[in-house]
């Protein structure tokens, strides 16, 4: 009889340059709302959400990590049990996605070895200012054998689903134990024995 | 409480209940509440037997009343009681003890509470075993026997007082009738026990309690399909369940579905005629039926024995006269004695049935037994409880309030067990709906037989219900309180001639009686009709039928799935709020110009939220300290309650143990904390500045190529002298020829030479902070003439100087001769040699040192210097143990003083 509230629980990170959007996108998918005005992550933030994936309840725990230049030495040490990573990046700034590489080379060093990562395109929304095609950011996760998603977490787009989708990939390689009731045949209970008052 | 009272009061002569624990039986999936007593007897011919008395019980058992035996274990030689772990969980301290029982022939598993009183349970039950002594002969139970032949028990109020026989394709059926997308979010987790589903599903219905179709199969009962229920229970899935509670009607509507509510005592008779008028009179067939009967058999044998054929006969019987537009499906059949309840639901509706209980409370002789009292059945059908009580109460007319208190006996103790154990099991008033039926044996007063049967014949039924017992109770609240009954438009159902329509023609010519009714509680409800059935003529009583409409909490899907979704979000938000979260003044801090051995402190302040919090400055990966060497944070860690606040310094202090590197820039003034909540969050904080390089911890041999005061180089030059390696000479290479000893050391010395060899005391008391900083900044500035004509005392000067000694990255005497100097150290000649080696600007120090040492000797009258005070002060400032910063131990702190005193009384 534990008492036990989820069945499983997953950490995750988020990664990226400074200002592409991290904390929003955690924000758009934990409270499901937007803030215009940035202010720079100075530290680790988590936030966590229930969801629900094939039956079992999972909490999220998703940590936002700083992004700036001079942290990424401290950063880097809280890859260490990451189960699933994001690498967000900022469709209308190049730098952002030039990085990428340096954010992978980061997460092969420091994150183990076997955590799921998705790379995520942010601010799709903002399409006139577009500086990285759709098609880079599918050509270099898919290089590195990734999902991709663009993503908006002003506009709501792909939040969720990408969020789903890593819970998803990572359930898929978490093994559950299935408990044995769930084979349990009804139909061949012949009753409770062995129990029953042996006096009578 | 001590259980084993109420025990006690069960047993026999010589039986002594030692300990009782209230426990859980596992039994597959299913979890049902025992109490297990340990029980003693004493023998005739002394020696003792003991055997585990396991007891179904009522709540917490208080006397003999709450419990009923359900099985004997005897503690024999094979009898084992251990401890085992629970599979593959691991031990939470304070969980549940886990016990296995072991026989011969059974094997039990038991969750027994924490705590010692299971532990005191467990050593006398280990007490009581027989042991393999093959002296003491062997456990022989004769003492059990009486409890082999007596039957007597009271009906065990439990799950599993049914046969558990499953005759065909039952389970399939049973998927059949799964309803599409029931399961929400995930249809199939529902009917895995280990899993705490339900978080985000709703309440599983337990479908499979429908049996197999009535009309289409034999008697089925199955009582394993509660087991698909349980669940882990979480705080979390508590706080949901409640709220969906709350918040039912955001995601329910009311529907009507028509019940069927009939009663019949049959007087002890099998079924002769066709049900059907009395069941399927209506033109509607009913969603649901309740049927009950009342003495359905008369026989000594079904009084002491279970078992009767009358149950099949006449459950065949009602379910061959159902409403023949309808399938319907058998939920549940209880019987007690004579008093039996049927349930059947339309076949569509058995996938909207759950949570179903059977209980059966016997009021009848010794307040026990099952001749008079009530059974029920209680479930869920879509979102609404509903409990459906079938009595029969105490006879004869004067016993009304025997009655009345057949009825509070059943109220009382009817309780029916919840799925989670952990919750107190239900009673009839907890549910949306109640049905009451039965022979409930009101008689009518006052007036005579033939007044009665006169009033009967003129159907002047509203006056002679005036007279009915069961409205008056009711009136005076003695009885049924809060109930409602239809109006009694029918004649009396009680008593006739049996096969006739005929009143009672027999001796005791019973007056007519309103015996057999039908009340209802709860919401929504509207009686449709309220009959007897005089075509019906096979016992004494006629049958009486009550046709209602109930309006049913009906879950809309979409709806609830939203409310679900937004009690889970809530929970989330809730607990992100409880994630310990700080603001902090100040996250960037500046330290511009930090010179040698000066305090320099930033403070800010931790504003805590509404979580209590710890917070500690925790170390960044592959480092030993949470901050470089040189920075401090005061306090480093504490724990603030909600809205407090906490001022934190950051202390910067350059001393020479770090003043070096910073001067070479092998070190800078940055750096990052980590300001680290408990199960929260962490900040980082920045630390940045500069430090001015100075002659305090720099290496002689830079300071003498540093013809300009440190001050007036650029970081560029002190860096570069800085890294100079030591053993360097004066090859000429360098662009300024360097000076024979540092300018710095010249500077002090001769201010002491000029202001203070006559000073009582000096070196031995100490200087002023102020004028430390004052003597640097000269220092390294150059402003010689400032350090001259400012007041300056000598023993801060003389304090300064053996600080920049101390200072020195390398001693004068360097490590490497540290050794050599020791060994010789008595042998003046041998020592001469030792400096001799020394690189030159540390001879030349060493000697420049030693003379102004003997010139403050030669003054020694006036300041008190002898040798050996200044070879201590000095011996351990020159010689310097290469192996860190551990004090010299006395042998070598002698041996260094001895070295330099050497040079103190000979002259070079």
């Amino acid at each position: 009889m534990a008492k036990k509230t989820y069945d499983l629980l997953f950490k995750l990170l988020l990664i990226g340059d400074s200002g592409v959007g991290k904390t929003c996108v955690l924000f758009r998918f934990s409270d499901d709302a937007f803030n215009t005005t940035f202010i720079s992550t100075i530290g680790i933030d988590f936030k966590i959400k229930t969801v629900e994936l094939q039956g079992k309840k999972i909490k999220l725990q998703i940590w936002d990590t700083a992004g700036q230049e001079r942290f990424h030495t401290i950063t880097t040490s809280y890859y260490r049990g990451a189960m699933g990573i994001m690498l967000v990046y900022d469709i209308t700034n190049g730098k952002s996605f030039e990085n990428i590489s340096k954010w992978l080379r980061n997460i092969d060093e420091h994150a183990n070895e076997d955590v799921e990562r998705m790379l995520l395109g942010n601010k799709c929304d903002m399409d006139d200012k577009r500086v990285v095609p759709r098609g880079k950011g599918e050509q270099i996760a898919r290089e590195h054998g990734i999902r991709f998603f663009e993503t908006s977490a002003k506009a709501n787009i792909n939040i969720e689903k990408a969020f789903l989708t890593l819970a998803e990939d990572i359930l898929r390689k978490t093994p559950v134990k299935e408990p044995n009731s769930e084979n349990v045949d009804i139909s061949s209970g012949g009753g409770v024995t062995g129990w029953k008052s042996k006096c009578c | 409480m001590d259980q084993s009272v109420a025990i006690q009061e069960t047993l026999a002569e010589g039986e002594y209940c030692i300990i009782a624990v209230q426990g859980v039986l596992c039994e597959g999936d299913s979890r049902q509440s025992r109490l297990l007593g340990l029980i003693r007897y004493r023998l005739e011919h002394g020696g003792q037997e003991h055997a585990l008395f396991l007891y179904t019980h009522r709540r917490m058992a208080i006397t003999g009343d709450d419990v009923s035996l359900d099985q004997i274990v005897p503690v024999s030689r094979d009898f084992t009681l251990e401890e085992v772990s629970p599979g593959g969980e691991l031990y939470v301290l304070g969980s549940d003890v886990t016990v296995q029982l072991d026989t011969a022939e059974l094997n039990l598993i038991f969750h027994l509470p924490f705590g010692s009183h299971t532990r005191m349970f467990l050593q006398e039950v280990a007490r009581a075993c027989p042991g393999f002594d093959p002296a003491t002969p062997d456990p022989e139970f004769q003492w059990l026997s009486r409890y082999r032949c007596t039957q007597q028990e009271p009906p065990l109020p439990c799950w599993n007082s049914a046969s558990g026989i499953r005759i065909g394709g039952g389970g399939s059926h049973f998927d059949d009738l799964r309803p599409n997308g029931k399961g929400l979010l995930v249809d199939q987790s529902s009917r895995g026990q280990d899993k705490p589903e339900n978080l985000l599903t709703r309440q599983t219905k337990s479908k499979s309690e429908i049996t197999d179709m009535v009309r289409s199969s034999t008697i089925t009962v199955s009582d394993k399909a509660h087991i698909l229920t349980m669940q882990k229970f979480g705080l979390r899935d508590t706080i949901v369940k409640s709220r969906l509670v709350q918040k039912e009607e955001d995601y329910t509507y009311i529907q009507n579905f028509r019940f069927f509510v009939g009663t019949y005592n049959v007087n002890g008779q099998s079924p002769k005629e066709c049900l059907q008028p009395w069941l399927s009179h209506g033109i509607q067939a009913p969603d649901v039926y309740c049927v009950g009967f009342q003495e359905l058999d008369l026989s000594k044998e079904a009084f002491f024995f279970h078992d009767t054929p009358k149950e099949e006969e006449w459950f065949k019987a009602v379910s061959e006269s159902l409403h023949p537009d309808a399938k319907y499906a058998k939920v549940k059949l209880i019987r007690l004695v004579g008093i039996m309840l049927l349930l059947y639901v339309k076949e569509e509706h058995a996938a909207h049935i759950s949570e179903v209980g059977a209980e059966t409370v016997g009021t009848g002789i010794m307040g026990r037994m099952g001749n008079k009292g009530g059974v029920a059945i209680r479930f869920q059908f879509h979102n609404t409880s509903i409990c459906v009580v079938n009595s029969h109460l105490a006879a004869h007319t004067e016993e009304y309030e025997r009655r009345n208190q057949d009825y509070k006996d059943i109220c009382s103790r009817m309780q029916f067990c919840q799925v989670d154990p952990s919750l107190p099991p239900l009673t009839i008033s907890k549910h949306d709906v109640i049905l009451w039926l039965g022979d409930l044996n009101y008689r009518i007063e006052e007036l005579d037989v033939e007044k009665v049967k006169k009033l009967i014949e003129e159907k002047d039924f509203q006056t002679l219900y005036a007279y009915d017992q069961l409205k008056t109770q009711v009136a005076a609240k003695a009885v049924f309180e809060g109930f409602t009954e239809g109006e009694l438009t029918f004649q009396p159902t009680y008593k006739y001639d049996t096969g006739s329509d005929e009143w009672d023609t027999s001796e005791k010519c019973r007056a007519p009686a309103w015996c057999d009714r039908i009340l209802w509680k709860g919401k929504n409800i509207t009686q449709l009709s309220y009959q007897s059935h005089m075509a019906l003529k096979t016992s004494d009583h006629k049958p009486v039928s009550s046709v209602f409409d109930i309006g049913v909490r009906v879950v809309k899907e979409e709806l609830y799935r939203k409310t679900l979704e937004e009690i889970v979000r809530s929970l989330d938000k809730m607990e992100n709020a409880n994630i310990p979260s700080v603001s902090l003044s100040k996250r960037e801090f500046h330290f511009q110009n930090v010179k040698y051995m000066q305090l320099r402190v930033e403070s800010f302040t931790i504003h805590n939220g509404q979580v209590p919090c710890q917070f500690e400055f925790i170390n960044k990966p592959d480092e030993e300290s949470y901050c470089k060497q040189w920075l401090n944070a005061n306090p480093s860690k504490g724990f603030l309650l909600p809205d407090a606040a906490m001022d934190i310094e950051l202390q910067v202090f350059v001393n020479k143990t770090t003043a070096t590197k910073l001067s070479s820039g092998e070190d800078k003034i940055e750096d990052i904390l980590v300001l680290h909540l408990d199960r929260g969050k962490d900040y980082f904080l920045s630390v940045s500045g500069n430090y001015l390089p100075s002659c305090f911890g720099t290496p002689i041999h830079t300071l003498c190529y540093m013809r300009d005061p440190v001050s007036d180089l650029s970081l560029e030059t002190v860096r570069e002298l800085t890294l100079m390696p030591l053993g360097i000479e004066d090859d000429g290479s360098h662009l300024e020829k360097p000076m024979k000893i540092p300018k710095e050391l010249w500077i002090m010395v001769d201010y002491l030479y000029r202001n203070a060899v006559q000073q009582e005391d000096l070196f031995q008391q100490p200087g002023l902070r102020l004028e430390f900083e004052h003597i640097r900044d000269c220092l390294d500035t150059g402003m010689i003439d400032t350090l001259s004509n400012s007041p300056t005392s000598n023993h801060s000067v003389a304090e300064a100087l053996l600080l920049f000694l101390e200072s020195l990255p390398e001693p004068v005497i360097c490590y490497s001769a540290y050794h050599n100097c020791l060994e010789c150290s008595g042998n003046y000649t041998a020592s001469k040699q030792v400096i001799s080696t020394l690189p030159t600007f540390h001879k030349n120090v060493f000697h420049y040192l030693m003379e102004f040492l003997q010139e403050l000797l030669k003054n020694s009258a006036k300041n008190h210097l002898d040798e050996n005070i200044l070879a201590s002060i000095f011996g351990s400032l020159l010689l310097r143990n290469p192996a860190g910063h551990q004090k010299l131990e006395m042998v070598e702190k002698k041996k260094a003083q001895e070295f330099i005193h050497q040079f103190l009384c000979n002259s070079p």
